[in-house]
């Protein structure tokens, strides 16, 4: 499903990813941890094109990212979904809003913008607030909103930059919750977190970073519980 | 992109208008201004056009013959002249018949032709002028071919009176044509930043839009459409305005300024290019603001 092979990226010379090579398998869960500055988020950025990989070969759902025009973005994006830590929700819309706007932009007909943003407010415990602005919201409803936009058009990939860095650790259990359940559902989820808590009780696959490196791999983590050195990250 | 057509567009495009209405109201304004300008000098340069016309349609050439011509002679001159591209009639004019239009010409002055003695007028051939001839240097070269002619004395015309016309309505029309480009970037420039600002209070919309997969156009659509809409208003205001101004004229004024054809308003298909350009400059104005934007 995503095949990175010798990816790097540098930022005015200095380098935030260093030769990335690693697969990930459709269907597959997997936490990519590290320290600030590891480098996780720009993978992420790469990932959905929002930044572009200066060296390697980047292969998602069997397009090459490289050979992509920029008109051709849009369309792969539309398979993946994004998780924000800010939830990037627009504060004047409604729930109902935030979730059918991400209808609209993918042309959906207007006939089923309702049913369809409902449905996916209600996967996440959220259809009864949908006439709410998000400014009503506590952070964890938020991010639930967020979860339900970045699902509505039933993404094949789901990517969430640490999803649960605003949260308390009870509404970042009821997100982890959310993720596990749509990875049942044979959504792949990729997920950057510094949260090693909670990353060793789900015991999904680990990819951690160093310094722009991936350090290790781990795909059983029960057989290799050693945790990497953690900070609170922002990039 | 089913059912997100112009009708989308068009709709976000007035939500669009309504939020930032202070800011498309001051632009609304502006470009009325300019366009107001842009009209008044449309309107003074069709007046002007239809003046100059109406002054060739009276344009007329004296073609003076040599003394002695056979009237076969005269008949075949008179073929060749009506042959020539520019010459709408020729009539001929005998001396006899030139010295009775003098003397009417110079009624209650006939001291001034005492003395005379014979006629000293030539035969001649009086030439309507065809009007898209009116200008100086088609008129230059038309009579200069008719003075070869065999049989050819001199050729007269209102060198003058043309050669003041012509450089008039080139001023007019050079310098309307300045001015309107110089008012066309303007309005590019007005509309630009009105849309700009409506960009900026939208900036996390839209990229957030970027981020779900939304295309260009989607993105870009609805504040093309603003820009088009915000350039329309303004130029219809400014029509309307001058329309105002025009009908609001005191007689007097009309009469001084009336040509031949007397003074008339922007003709409705003017009009239309007129608010069709505006759309346009709008259209512009929001491009280079969406695409600098969106890079």
């Amino acid at each position: 499903m995503i095949h990175l092979y010798r990816v790097s990226k540098y930022y005015e010379g200095i380098p935030a990813l260093r030769e990335i090579t690693v697969s990930v398998d459709k269907g597959e869960f997997v936490f990519i941890t590290g320290p600030s500055g590891a480098g996780k988020t720009t993978l992420l950025k790469i990932l959905f094109c929002a930044e572009h990989a200066d060296e390697g070969q980047i292969i998602i759902q069997g397009m090459n990212t490289f050979r992509l025009s920029t008109s051709s973005i849009p369309y792969l994006r539309r398979n993946m979904g994004f998780v924000f830590q800010d939830y990037k929700l627009l504060p004047h819309k409604t729930v109902f809003q935030n979730i059918a706007l991400a209808l609209k932009v993918i042309g959906t007909p207007y006939g089923d913008i309702e049913r369809r943003a409902l449905l996916s407010l209600k996967k996440v415990g959220m259809d009864k607030k949908d006439h709410l602005t998000p400014l009503k919201l506590s952070g964890g409803e938020q991010q639930r909103v967020a979860i339900a936009r970045a699902l509505v058009n039933e993404p094949q990939i789901l990517l969430a930059d640490e999803p649960t860095g605003n949260l308390d650790p009870q509404a970042g259990q009821e997100v982890f919750r959310l993720f596990k359940d749509i990875n049942m559902k044979g959504t792949t989820v990729l997920v950057a977190t510094h949260d090693w808590e909670t990353v060793q009780k789900m015991q999904r696959r680990i990819v951690a970073m160093e310094r722009g490196k991936i350090v290790s791999d781990t795909k059983d983590p029960v057989l290799s519980p050693t945790a990497p050195k953690q900070e609170p990250s922002t990039r | 992109m089913r059912g997100y057509g112009p009708v989308y567009y068009v709709v976000e495009a007035y939500h669009g208008l309504r939020s930032n209405s202070l800011v498309n109201l001051l632009a609304i304004g502006t470009i009325s201004m300019a366009m107001l300008i842009v009209g008044f000098f449309l309107v003074v340069f069709l007046n002007l056009q239809a003046a100059v016309g109406a002054m060739g349609e009276r344009l007329e050439v004296s073609v003076f013959l040599k003394g002695g011509l056979t009237p076969q002679e005269q008949d075949y001159l008179l073929t060749r002249l009506k042959a020539e591209p520019g010459v709408k009639k020729a009539v001929f004019l005998s001396k006899e018949g030139a010295l009775a239009l003098l003397k009417k010409e110079l009624k209650g002055q006939e001291a001034l032709m005492e003395g005379l003695g014979e006629n000293p007028l030539p035969d001649s051939y009086e030439i309507t002028v065809d009007a898209k001839y009116a200008e100086a240097a088609k008129m230059e070269t038309l009579t200069k071919k008719i003075g070869k002619l065999y049989g050819v004395e001199d050729v007269s015309y209102g060198r003058q009176g043309v050669e003041v016309l012509d450089r008039l309505l080139k001023l007019v029309t050079y310098g309307g044509i300045t001015l309107a480009v110089l008012l066309g970037v303007t309005v590019v420039f007005i509309i630009s930043n009105s849309v700009r600002l409506a960009l900026y209070s939208r900036g996390q919309e839209i990229e957030l839009m970027q981020w779900i997969g939304a295309t260009r156009w989607f993105i870009m659509g609805p504040f093309l459409v603003e820009g088009m809409l915000v350039a329309v208003l303004g130029t219809s205001l400014a029509v309307g305005i001058l329309a105002g101004l025009f009908h609001a004229l005191p007689r007097e004024i009309v009469l001084f300024l009336s040509g031949p054809g007397g003074l008339d308003f922007l003709p409705t298909p003017v009009i239309a290019y007129m608010i069709g350009g505006g759309g346009a400059l709008g259209f512009a104005g929001g491009i280079v603001s969406v695409n600098k934007f969106l890079e």
